[in-house]
């Protein structure tokens, strides 16, 4: 299991990461979230051990991560690069080599990815030549070779079309499935969402939110509610309740964001008794509109300071 | 294997399959190949016009002087004749080999005397015909050719203090060899060093730094990349060699056979002093002077690659490769430059303070080692400092390097390198 705990970082008078603190259980794939600038590069680094954090612990397995520790991890960069002029089998066998694999295992370990990857037509070419899809896929090959225990992907769908980033999300789940533990950050809301079971939205180098998708919604304080069709009536339920006016919508339909303890219930049935109801929807707050709150809260917090 | 090992294998192959490394390896050669013949194109060919000249005169005089005049190699005489045509012009010597000059010797009140119709007066000086004195000894006196050799014969012996050359010649030829290693050294350092910075700067600007440094520890990452620079140069350097091997036989191992004839026929005159010249045998280099030369390339490459890795590492962009470049080129070539005075006065005191000096020692002491007889504690101490000063570059190289390799945007103030260096 991966505990970040309290986890501080500053460069000069700039602090870029302060107090974050995470966990993800073997075998999971938390999803780490915010903006460009965030510390969400910072904080995998440190997960890494790139940089030491300046205060609070990481530990892999109750243990400190070490350069032994650290064998057993992946990385695929935000910022990615290869040996342009070196061949792409050799390349991916040399970064197995790093990670300790003998030579011999590195190199029929690269085979196989590059099959998975279907790539193996340009396994002797320089790697310089390949589309940057394909750089891509190598680049991944690469990171996973030494079937890490934990693998950091810092934006790994990033420049892929969608057939490449669906390759991508294949690779995430087969490895998921061999028990690799991941961390990951992705603008992709899409993708995260049913890539993760845990997620961590950092704003300004802090914490915004925390948990698994379910508790985030859980702590999310409202709900939209939709209903078809839009009649005087039933919006004077909602007025009647303190609810005020819907939200615009172009569809015909009334949309209301309700406290998330509003008892639907009540409403639903005092819809129903004010007239034809077609549709009585409460949505569960989607991924974005959580990491869109969380951070809107940083922002209003900055803008009251 | 260790992460070192690994490094030095992959990047040491990778350089050695690469189409630069085939392409400069046989530059070098090739360029090797044409510094050595130059010498020898220039005495055969380049030379030979100037130092063409017409002999003409009565016998035996005519015989006396050209046996004079050709001992030493000062002239070729391309023709003998009694007289020479009047009036002289330009199109004689033309079409005698183009010859630079016709001599008519006569002889008058008892002397030598030389008619010299040149093709440029510049060339012909008085210094040029100095070998025909006993000629003007033996007119003059009426002694035979072997008494007045025997006159003006001087005996000398030579009792060298230092008994490190035993003669002028295995000197002059240790200088010379000196000369070519520090040559050698100054360029295989220079080599060496922008391998290892474009290497670094390939893995920083191709984004491939963050991955290797969150694998492995950046001090095995450089050193790994260092060695294997070096490792390269030595086999480049080895190929050169041997490539210059084979066309050496034709002239430097000549000319010191040669001078090794030139010395044996010296020792004639030498006396005593011929005993030493033969103890010497033929010049070849000292086994010592290579010793030394492998040390401080070794020294010398280490101090200056680490540099250059960290000065490559605080780079985003191959465009600013020069902008770090140049602070760290200087002290090479500043100390290639003290080198060829020490090469003058190898135990003046600038060159002794100089050998001790960071950076300028490798250069200074081993063209030292090379020339003069340098005091023991000198070179150990020159390499414990120079031992101590590869680890503080590795640690400085080091510390610069693992910040250097994550900074991307505009180059790093020196603030930010001071603090790099105190984290």
């Amino acid at each position: 299991m991966l505990v970040v705990d309290r986890v501080q970082r500053s460069f000069g008078p700039v602090v870029a990461v302060r107090n974050v603190s995470f966990q993800c259980d073997r075998g999971g794939v938390l999803g780490l979230l915010g903006p460009n600038g965030a510390g969400k590069t910072t904080t995998m680094r440190m997960i890494l051990g790139i940089y030491p954090p300046d205060s609070g612990s990481i530990t892999w397995n109750g243990k400190p991560i070490d350069r032994i520790v650290r064998k057993r991890f992946g990385y695929l960069p935000e910022e990615r690069g290869l040996y342009a002029k070196m061949k792409v089998r050799d390349q991916i066998a040399y970064f197995g080599r790093l990670h300790g694999m003998p030579e011999f295992d590195a190199l029929k370990r690269a085979d196989v990815w590059l099959e998975r990857l279907d790539i193996v037509q340009y396994a002797k070419r320089p790697c310089g030549e390949l589309s940057k899809g394909n750089q891509q896929k190598v680049q991944l090959a690469c990171a996973v070779l030494h079937e890490p225990e934990l693998l950091v992907l810092d934006e790994p769908f990033s420049g892929l079309d969608p057939v490449n980033a669906q390759i991508m999300l294949d690779c995430i789940n087969l490895l998921r499935a061999e028990g690799t533990t991941f961390v990951l950050s992705s603008h992709q809301m899409w993708q995260i969402e049913y890539a993760c079971d845990g997620f961590c939205i950092i704003g300004q180098g802090e914490v915004r939110a925390a948990g698994t998708l379910a508790e985030l919604r859980l702590a999310f304080p409202s709900r939209t509610v939709r209903i078809a069709p839009d009649l005087p009536e039933i919006r004077a339920v909602f007025r009647e309740r303190g609810h005020g006016e819907p939200l615009n919508d172009a569809d015909g339909t009334l949309r209301y964001d309700l406290p998330a303890a509003t008892d639907f219930g009540a409403l639903l049935r005092a819809a129903v008794n004010a007239g034809p109801l077609e549709s009585f929807d409460r949505e569960e707050p989607s991924l974005n509109q959580i990491y869109v709150r969380a951070l809107d809260g940083t922002a209003q917090q900055e803008r009251a300071a | 294997m260790n992460e070192i090992a690994i490094v030095f294998s992959v990047e040491f192959m990778r350089k050695v399959r690469s189409r630069i490394f085939l392409l400069a390896t046989l530059a070098g050669v090739f360029s090797i190949g044409v510094m050595v013949m130059i010498p020898t194109f220039i005495t055969h060919v380049a030379k030979s016009s100037a130092d063409y000249i017409i002999l003409a005169g009565p016998e035996p005089l005519r015989a006396r002087v050209a046996t004079l005049l050709q001992r030493h190699h000062d002239f070729h005489i391309v023709y003998q004749t009694d007289q020479l045509p009047q009036p002289m012009s330009l199109s004689y010597l033309e079409e005698h080999q183009k010859a630079a000059a016709a001599v008519l010797v006569s002889e008058r009140n008892k002397r030598l005397h030389l008619d010299v119709y040149p093709r440029d007066a510049a060339v012909f000086d008085e210094v040029q015909f100095r070998n025909l004195i006993p000629l003007n000894v033996e007119l003059a006196t009426g002694a035979t050719a072997a008494q007045t050799e025997n006159v003006t014969r001087i005996d000398r012996s030579l009792h060298p203090l230092e008994k490190r050359f035993a003669d002028a010649h295995s000197a002059t030829f240790a200088r010379g060899i000196a000369f070519g290693l520090v040559f050698v050294l100054y360029f295989a350092i220079i080599i060496a060093s922008q391998s290892v910075m474009s290497a670094v700067a390939e893995e920083k600007t191709s984004r491939i730094a963050e991955i290797l440094v969150a694998t492995i520890s950046p001090i095995n990452l450089l050193t790994g990349k260092t060695l294997a620079a070096a490792g390269l140069a030595i086999l480049q350097i080895a190929i050169w060699v041997a490539g210059a091997a084979l066309v050496l036989p034709h002239s430097i191992f000549t000319a010191g056979a040669e001078a090794t004839g030139g010395a044996a026929s010296a020792s004639d005159s030498l006396g005593s002093g011929a005993s030493a010249a033969a103890a010497t045998g033929p010049n070849l280099i000292d086994p010592g002077v290579l010793v030394a030369f492998a040390l401080f390339f070794v020294f010398g490459y280490l101090q200056y690659a680490t540099l250059y890795a960290a000065a490559a590492s605080l780079i985003s962009r191959t465009e600013d490769l020069g902008m770090v470049t140049t602070p760290v080129i200087l002290p090479v070539v500043g100390a290639f430059f003290i080198a060829q005075y020490a090469l003058v006065e190898p135990d003046a005191p600038f060159a002794v303070i100089a050998s001790f000096v960071p950076f300028i020692s490798p250069f200074v002491m081993f063209t030292r080692i090379a020339i003069s007889v340098v005091p023991v504690w000198q070179i150990v101490l020159a390499i414990l400092l120079n031992a101590f000063l590869v680890a503080a570059c590795f640690y400085v190289a080091g510390k610069i390097y693992r910040i250097g390799m994550l900074l991307y945007g505009k180059l790093p103030t020196p603030k930010q390198v001071w603090n790099a260096l105190r984290a």
